[in-house]
């Protein structure tokens, strides 16, 4: 009678029927698969430079499951992204420091009227999220072109601090020997994770998952569920804005084309990492292991020397097995504990 | 101590009067059932004093204040909490997540989740000891999702309870224990008012009555005093049935050779071991209080499930009912009961959707005949006197009886030999309601088609069938013949009466209580 019935290992296989561990096993097959193809695919500098080129994708892909979850889509997260770059490198001027200050303030303060703009669409108006998010995305894309026609413009050393804390000047060296040993991208990807902790102990997380699952139920229990959509969309904001951090630290310049292909791929992302496409039910870390699968599909290909015609080809199959595995899997060991609960 | 009077409440849906004169009252302490079939305006009642709609006129006093709630929300605040038959939980939270819903309480920084869960703990304790609050809600039966549905609204401590047939989809023993937890509310001070379908529950548990009928009220019974005769009660529920002018049938005659035979029809646990015959030219009403798996029946029948068990022979030929396409090439046809969802397509022309079922069936030269359409159509909208701007505007400004007669009058322009019809003139004015079963029964006399019509409305199945069926829980439990279809009797075998020892009956006693 007491609260969770059974041993230990059928508690074990509670928490493997949960739709985000499926993703895992997925995960330990492609990582394998990986590392056979690229013989050095655990040495630190491999891993190293793998962190850096998964982690836009992670972060873009943990800020559309907070959205998924309560229910719509964001199909302007990656022209939001190169707009954010565009901002950024617009306002920093280089060779003076405090400018960076500037860039980051105001391009926060446009990244949470971007997310207001989604979330207003969305919740007040009562739009689809899809038609609001893909209008959007043309807004951000246009607005980005203006400011910044061509990639270009600069910045300031310290953005350097997002990308390798080496190349940033008279930086201290306990930081730099740091900076050799965990990837500053990493450092910004533990933020995003610390945001969502706080953000999933509060009522916003406990009603974004209440507005996905049902809205009409949230509502009638006194929930305002357009604010929740806006502080979810807001959410998603702060996450790509951690996103083009990284860029312009990488690339010392802005552009406004770069951003659009990861727009879908962060949707394929939460899917596989077990959001589910109707709302309310997922889990935002478990997005991150949905990222890292469908960046280690582009690795794989790479090194499996397949031509790039191909590559396209199988990455898309390969994608649509995970997907369908992540969904199978969830619906047999569903049945698995269903069928154990039901005799007791 | 009166907490709620409602007084001469009106409310008109469109064209349908669903109160005309409501009046209601509940005190503290009290619960106070309200009875009447179905479409009476008990739900209205309700859902007028919860804040969800707002009367056409009336006045409801609450705690000695005059009241007019914009939103549900409103109403809750005051201290009215509602638990309605349709449930509004969040199916991916867990149990305790859904109780506390819209309350939650914030500790130093975070959310206080183990007061909440001790809480939520504390009040399903009490109606279903043992259930598991820590349980994800998609994975309850419906019994326990009412029970839960009960203790959300219990956590608000209201002061007025409102429980609109909490009963329906409970066992027996979830019933007594909610029951327990009813009294042990009334003590502490709480009014309540209990709606249910169940007469013996409302004999059971309830201090005064109120009975509903065609959206007033017509008796108001305290039942420590008046005493709980179930007779005279049922009396009051279903009055004395004015005949319509419509057109009557004798009863069974002129029927031919049996047609459609059904053997042990099984679909989950919806419907059980469901055996049926039906003559040339009959209309077989089925009956039963609402949700008893008549329409899961209608559309089982019309194809609507792959996974019914079961026999069915047609004019001697076996069919598999498996898919609908089947059931319409061997001309059963049905007319769905929820008409905006299943039965057109609101925002195509009335044009698109008369003819639209001709598309599915035989062979279809490559161009439509337009003009022979068209001429099929005016004909259609011309029998069934169905009124309309125009062929080519969308069916949704049409008035809800009109388009009802659409959904009726596509099929009956092919030789249908089964018409299905799940509740056809649900929501529909009286007047258009007669055209409807007019035309029906003319189609039946002339075209020698027979009909399976389940009805909400008691008055349908007494005035135009051969046979009633009762269903209830899934199966069927009487078929009524001859001078035994009557309101009456049809109410009666409805709450499943079960004659006791002496031939006595014994009204609504569940057979499962004894």
């Amino acid at each position: 009678m007491e609260s969770i019935p059974g041993n230990g290992r059928s508690k074990l296989r509670l928490v493997f029927a949960r739709p985000e561990y499926s993703s895992l096993v997925i995960l330990i097959v492609m990582v394998v698969i990986a590392a056979i193809l690229q013989r050095n695919f655990f040495r630190p500098s491999s891993l190293f430079l793998t962190i850096d080129a998964f982690s836009p994708l992670i972060l873009l892909t943990m800020g559309q499951a907070v959205v998924m979850i309560s229910g719509s889509f964001d199909l302007s997260s990656g022209t939001a992204l190169s707009l954010y770059t565009c901002v950024l490198t617009w306002v920093m001027k280089n060779g003076e420091p405090v400018t960076g200050l500037y860039a980051l303030l105001l391009t926060l303060a446009v990244a949470v009227l971007v997310g207001v703009i989604n979330g207003i669409g969305a919740g007040y108006l009562r739009i689809s999220s899809v038609v609001v998010t893909f209008a959007t995305s043309f807004i951000w894309l246009g607005v980005g072109l203006f400011i910044r026609p061509t990639p270009g413009g600069e910045s300031v050393n310290w953005f350097n601090a997002f990308y390798d804390f080496g190349n940033v000047k008279g930086m201290p060296a306990v930081l730099s020997s740091i900076g050799s040993v965990v990837p500053p991208v990493l450092i910004l990807v533990l933020v995003a994770c610390l945001i969502w902790y706080i953000v999933s102990r509060t009522k916003t997380g406990r009603y974004i998952y209440a507005v996905g699952g049902n809205e009409e139920s949230a509502y009638r229990s006194g929930i305002s569920t357009a604010r929740i959509q806006i502080l979810a969309y807001v959410v998603n904001s702060l996450f790509v804005f951690l996103a083009a951090l990284f860029f312009v630290g990488q690339n010392q310049s802005g552009d406004a084309r770069f951003g659009d292909p990861f727009t879908l791929r962060t949707i394929a992302a939460a899917v596989v990492g077990g959001i589910a496409l109707t709302g309310g039910r997922g889990s935002v870390y478990a997005a991150i292991v949905g990222a890292i699968i469908i960046s280690l599909v582009n690795k794989i290909i790479f090194f499996a020397n397949i031509s790039y015609a191909y590559g396209t080809f199988v990455a898309g199959l390969i994608v649509i097995i995970a997907i369908a595995g992540s969904q199978v899997y969830t619906v047999y060991s569903r049945r698995a504990v269903a069928a154990k609960r039901t005799p007791k | 101590m009166k907490i709620l009077e409602a007084k001469g409440i009106k409310k008109r849906f469109g064209g349908v009067v669903a109160l005309a004169d409501g009046n209601l009252s509940a005190e503290r302490g009290k619960i106070t059932g309200l009875l009447g079939a179905n479409g009476s305006g008990k739900s209205t009642m309700s859902k007028i004093i919860a804040g969800v709609y707002s009367a056409d006129a009336g006045e409801i006093r609450y705690n000695g204040k005059t009241v007019r709630y914009a939103n549900p929300h409103d109403a809750k605040n005051d201290g009215i909490a509602v638990v309605y038959q349709n449930l509004s939980l969040v199916a991916n939270l867990a149990v305790w997540q859904n109780i506390v819903l819209g309350q939650e309480k914030t500790g130093r920084l975070f959310l206080d989740n183990r007061q909440a869960m001790a809480r939520s703990k504390e009040i399903v304790e009490q109606l279903l000891p043992g259930l598991d609050v820590d349980k994800s809600v998609s994975e309850l039966s419906p019994g326990e999702l009412q029970i839960v549905e009960i203790a959300k609204a219990l956590s608000e401590e209201p002061e007025l309870l409102i429980l609109d047939e909490p009963t329906a989809a409970l066992e027996l023993a979830q019933v007594q224990s909610l029951f327990t937890h009813m009294r042990r509310l009334a003590e502490r001070g709480i009014a309540i008012v209990f709606t249910s379908h169940r007469l013996w529950e409302v004999l059971e548990i309830c201090d005064d009555t109120v009975i509903f009928r065609n959206g007033a009220n017509v008796a108001n019974m305290d039942l420590h005093k008046d005493g709980r005769d179930p007779d005279r009660i049922i009396s009051y529920i279903t009055g004395e049935t004015e005949k319509t002018e419509a057109a009557r049938r004798t009863r069974g005659q002129g029927l031919g050779e049996v047609v459609f035979r059904i053997d042990a029809l099984n679909h989950g646990d919806r419907l059980r071991d469901i055996s049926l015959e039906l003559r040339k030219g009959e209309i077989l009403g089925i009956g039963g209080l609402a949700g008893q798996g008549q329409r899961e029946l209608m559309l089982a029948l019309a194809g609507y499930y792959a996974d019914i068990t079961g026999s069915a022979e047609l004019k001697g030929k076996r069919v598999r009912l498996t898919n609908p396409k089947t059931a319409i090439r061997n001309s059963i046809m049905l007319v769905p009961g929820d008409r905006e969802a299943e039965g057109l397509f609101l925002r195509h022309s009335v044009f698109s959707n008369i003819i639209f079922p001709k598309f599915g069936l035989g062979r279809q030269p490559l161009f439509l005949p337009r003009s022979r359409y068209r001429r099929e159509c005016e004909q259609t909208v011309d029998t069934l006197s169905i009124k309309t701007g125009g062929l080519d505007l969308p069916i949704r400004t049409l008035s809800g009886g009109n388009q009802q007669k659409v959904v009726v009058g596509k099929w009956l322009s092919f030789d249908t030999e089964i018409l299905l019809l799940s509740d056809p003139a649900k929501g529909v004015d009286v007047g258009a309601k007669r055209d409807l079963y007019d035309y029906i029964v003319e189609q039946v006399r002339t075209k020698k088609m027979s009909v399976i019509l389940y009805a909400s409305d008691n008055e349908e199945l007494v005035d135009y069938c051969d046979r009633v069926m009762i269903m209830y829980e899934g199966k069927i439990v009487e078929i009524l013949e001859g001078d035994d279809i009557n309101a009456d009797k049809i109410i009666e075998s409805s709450m499943h009466v079960v004659d006791s020892t002496g031939g006595q009956a014994e009204h609504g006693i569940d057979t499962r209580q004894r």
